[in-house]
């Protein structure tokens, strides 16, 4: 149904949005490749299933618990494993890197292997009717939770004090920090912001699928792939090319009728194109001469 | 008193091993390795050493593009898997014996490197990582296409499991799988040995020279004449030729490919993630450096296997063996990079240089010399 | 013979021209020097020249041939070659390799006598310069002023019948500012071409024949340095608030 298509995309596109914008934020403002970006988002969905089996919260206080969490592992990961190897950015693609890979672990040691199911945010009210299709409501909450949050953030980034130290450091460190910004608190801060962008993710997306402690590798490409589609740095860019990337997705698996796996593959394609015709991305510095 | 005629001893010990040059050194250690066999190790020891010379050849491989050549990679399980499907491939399909198996595994990463390192040439630092990253990732995806009608990539590949069956070096009867074990050891180091020689040439050559420029300052070696974009395509081709051919050993090692060949790794598998670790544990930008950390890094996870599994009897639990022993891999590693970022090798390396710089100070003061 | 031939080269960053339609050309022999303000779009308009940036109008041609839109490295090969203001060396290689380098490309490579080796070339470029004696010596451990030297070994090295060079007097002392006029001096009986950009313009009037003046990226005069100290144009620019 051409509605679902339109309705799919829109969902996929702003949840892609928030992923891709948490990814580029930390990397324009600080120049970290956090590869643990996706591990963020399955502990946001772990998290929110361990509130709600073994605290018995309901959803909302769950997703609030989630997100305070996922918060503080993110101060903790930027204290303790990136802020001594800052300077160099493949240590801490590693490090990052190898974060995630522990958390995968240790979600398999709490949790165990086999797949979760999370509930939806409003578990009385799993269907709705829109425009004569049946929808999951879980589609549209997350569709305005995701639209809320980028509205928020942007209004957040373009107003106020320290949304302008973020553009700052973002265009020019050197002179941002001689005029004073507190770079540390700063970089904490928006990593702190960028996990729990991610982790919201995690909790809207997980009920329309399951959640396994593999889940972080496919929120951490799509992140990529947006980013350089849209251009790193660049919060347009990241929210033009998520739209872009994830009505093209949504085509294809509506046209080779639901042929999931070529999901991914069409990604690459348009990755590899990007990168061949426009290697900045399209809203991306040209980095002409160092 | 004690303390300093002790440090004038360490002294002199440390520079004289810097006396004896360092080609001798590595291939006394080499003669070393040959004659572990002769110690009559455990079946199990002898496929973990095994295994460290695949991830040590992996390892330098990857510095070569990486370390060298300043062409950040972070999916280069690419071309291992990709080897290693080939020779599974040709394996079970054909029926070729083993050595036209290990040949034909190149040509197929040699290829991929120039399909994915095409697109990455104009592509700068984070895109690069970030899109060598993507690649493996998305290629798995490819093997589990299923288009009725027309190809069944799934079924060929093998879907999860992948492809198995492959023989090994020795066939078991009329061999033991110990003798089995012991071939496969030769083998490896075989392979090790003359692929990191050949690294190591290349890396000396003016091809290697070229590399470090690219790396040091990509501009000022485009203003000398270079077309920096053949040879970093060099250095991509160069690097998945011996990612792939280590990658079809591993395949009859492990009697088979599975898509783990093209991911991240865990301290029991190759892996994109695990040979980065490796090399910068031990010292990225040299040819001893991964070796060393691949060395190291295979080991460790024998050795904590053994420990969580005592401690898990003592403390009478049953601890989960595999995720215990990676999180305390990957911690361990990743505590080491952040103290140490020059890798463990490199920094022994400048240590016992600068005890050595000391030491000529100290003789030429006592010759009344004056040192430029 | 026209050696270079600039023709209306215009660059815009953003709002601002940086070099605002230059003409100008360069005869084999010639030795010219490039100077402004700065600011005046000196660099930029060498970096668009060889390759580095791509101009918004305007053509380069080099010897007739037009390489306005050529990579860097195939404006080396046909023989124009420079150095940078700021030096690049390859810090992690020893002095001879940095050379070594320049060797290996095709028109470095082209030009080597029977029986010599890259090796051997770079040694004598290191002679050439006078930094034979460092040759081991890794790059990030030289002085600035061996770091420049090794620089214009480096672009001498690829053979250039035309040589840009960007401030070469710039950190250099008076005995190092004595060597390289001499240099150049020599450089210019061997037969090379030059264009140098300076500040330094007491070192710099003794050895050109012409001067081309440049001002917010605008060539606003052109002549012999006898010429140039009487230009009224310039003397503003310069005194007004110049350098």
């Amino acid at each position: 149904m051409l509605e679902d298509l339109l309705i799919n995309g829109a969902t996929t596109g702003a949840v892609y949005a928030l992923l891709a914008l948490g990814f580029t934020l930390i990397y324009g403002v600080a120049k970290i490749l956090n590869l643990s970006h996706g591990a963020f988002y399955m502990l946001g969905a772990y998290i929110f299933y361990a509130s709600l089996n073994f605290l018995q919260l309901e959803t909302f206080p769950a997703l609030i618990l989630a997100v305070i969490f996922v918060a503080f592992i993110g101060a903790i990961v930027y204290g303790l494993l990136i802020r001594p190897i800052i300077e160099s950015e493949l240590n801490v693609m590693v490090v990052t890197l190898g974060a995630a890979m522990v958390f995968q672990y240790m979600v398999i040691l709490l949790f165990g292997s086999t797949h979760k199911t999370i509930p939806y945010l409003i578990p009385q009210l799993p269907l709705v009717e829109i425009l004569g299709v049946s929808v999951r409501t879980q589609k549209i909450v997350a569709l305005a939770v995701s639209l809320s949050l980028i509205v928020v953030l942007w209004i957040f980034i373009s107003k106020s004090k320290i949304g302008g130290a973020m553009r700052a450091m973002a265009q020019d460190r050197e002179t941002a920090t001689l005029m004073g910004i507190n770079t540390e608190r700063l970089f904490v801060l928006t990593l702190v912001i960028s996990a729990s962008l991610a982790a919201i993710a995690g909790v809207l997306v997980t009920p329309l699928s399951v959640a396994s402690p593999d889940m972080w590798m496919f929120p951490l490409i799509i992140s990529f792939s947006v980013v350089i589609l849209g251009g790193l740095g660049s919060i347009k860019g990241s929210l033009v090319g998520a739209f872009i990337l994830a009505y093209a997705e949504e085509s294809v698996v509506f046209l080779a009728q639901g042929e999931e796996h070529l999901r991914g593959a069409f990604s690459l394609l348009i990755m590899v194109l990007v990168l061949l015709l426009r290697p900045s991305g399209l809203f991306g510095k040209r980095v002409e001469m160092e | 008193m004690v303390s300093s005629y002790l440090r004038r001893f360490y002294i002199s010990f440390a520079t004289s091993i810097l006396d004896v040059p360092p080609r001798l050194l590595a291939f006394l250690l080499f003669l070393l390795l040959l004659c572990v066999p002769l110690m009559k190790l455990s079946g199990y020891l002898l496929t973990v050493l095994v295994l460290a010379n695949i991830n040590a050849l992996f390892a330098t491989s990857w510095d070569l593009l990486v370390g060298r050549s300043g062409q950040i990679s972070l999916g280069h399980a690419l071309f291992f898997g990709i080897g290693a499907y080939s020779t599974a491939l040709f394996s079970h399909y054909f029926g070729l014996p083993i050595w036209a198996t290990l040949l034909l595994s190149v040509p197929f990463g040699v290829l991929a490197a120039l399909l994915v390192g095409f697109p990455c040439l104009r592509v700068k630092g984070p895109y690069l990582a970030l899109v060598t990253l993507a690649f493996p990732l998305i290629f798995v995806r490819l093997f589990f296409v299923d288009i009725p009608g027309v190809i069944n990539i799934k079924a060929i590949m093998g879907a999860e499991f992948g492809i198995s069956g492959l023989p090994s070096f020795l066939p078991v009867p009329p061999y033991s799988p110990y003798q089995r074990g012991i071939a496969e050891y030769y083998v490896s180091l075989l392979l090790l040995g003359v692929c990191a020689v050949a690294l190591y040439k290349i890396a000396r050559s003016k091809t290697g020279i070229i590399f470090v420029s690219i790396l040091d300052d990509e501009l000022a070696s485009k203003a000398s004449g270079i077309n920096t974009t053949r040879y970093k395509l060099t250095a991509f081709t160069i690097s998945a030729f011996f990612a792939s051919l280590v990658g079809g050993f591993y395949a009859h090692f492990m009697r088979g490919a599975s898509t783990s060949t093209l991911l991240f790794g865990s301290p029991t598998a190759p892996g994109s993630f695990m040979v980065v670790i490796m090399t910068i544990f031990g010292g990225i930008g040299t040819i001893y450096g991964p070796i060393v950390g691949a060395y190291i890094l295979t080991l460790l996870p024998a050795f904590l296997r053994e420990i969580i599994v005592l401690v898990g009897e003592l403390a009478n639990l049953r601890l989960p063996i595999e995720e215990w022993t990676a999180i305390i891999y990957i911690i361990i590693a990743v505590i080491f990079i952040v103290a140490w970022s020059r890798g463990i090798a490199t920094s022994i390396v400048e240590k016992l240089n600068e005890l050595a710089e000391i030491e000529e100070l100290r003789k030429d003061k006592k010759k009344g010399k004056k040192r430029r | 013979m026209r050696l270079l031939e600039v023709e209306n080269l215009t660059k815009r960053f953003g709002g601002l021209t940086a070099v605002n339609n230059v003409s100008f050309h360069v005869d084999e022999g010639d030795i010219i020097g490039l100077i402004g303000p700065n600011g005046a779009g000196k660099t930029t308009l060498f970096n668009l020249i060889t390759g580095f940036l791509e101009p918004d109008s305007g053509t380069v041609k080099l010897k007739g041939e037009d390489i306005t839109r050529l990579e860097p490295h195939e404006i080396v090969n046909r023989g124009l070659a420079r150095t940078f203001q700021v030096v690049r060396p390859f810090r992690h290689l020893p002095a001879i390799a940095n050379v070594i380098v320049s060797c290996v490309s095709p028109r470095g490579a082209r030009k080597l006598e029977w029986l010599k080796s890259p090796e051997r070339k770079a040694l004598d470029m290191l002679e050439l310069v006078g930094l034979s004696e460092m040759m081991f010596e890794p790059a990030e451990n030289l002085a600035h002023g061996d770091l420049k030297r090794l620089e214009m070994a480096r672009a001498l090295a690829t053979e250039p019948d035309l040589l840009l060079l960007d401030e070469p007097f710039s950190g250099l002392n008076p005995i190092e500012t004595d060597f390289l006029i001499k240099s150049i001096q020599r450089l210019h009986l061997d037969g090379y071409t030059l264009v140098i950009v300076e500040h330094k313009l007491h070192a710099l009037m003794k050895l050109i024949k012409k001067v081309i003046v440049l001002h917010y990226g605008e060539k606003i005069a052109e002549g012999s340095p006898k010429e140039i100290s009487r230009n009224k144009k310039v003397i503003e620019v310069y005194m007004g608030g110049g350098t």
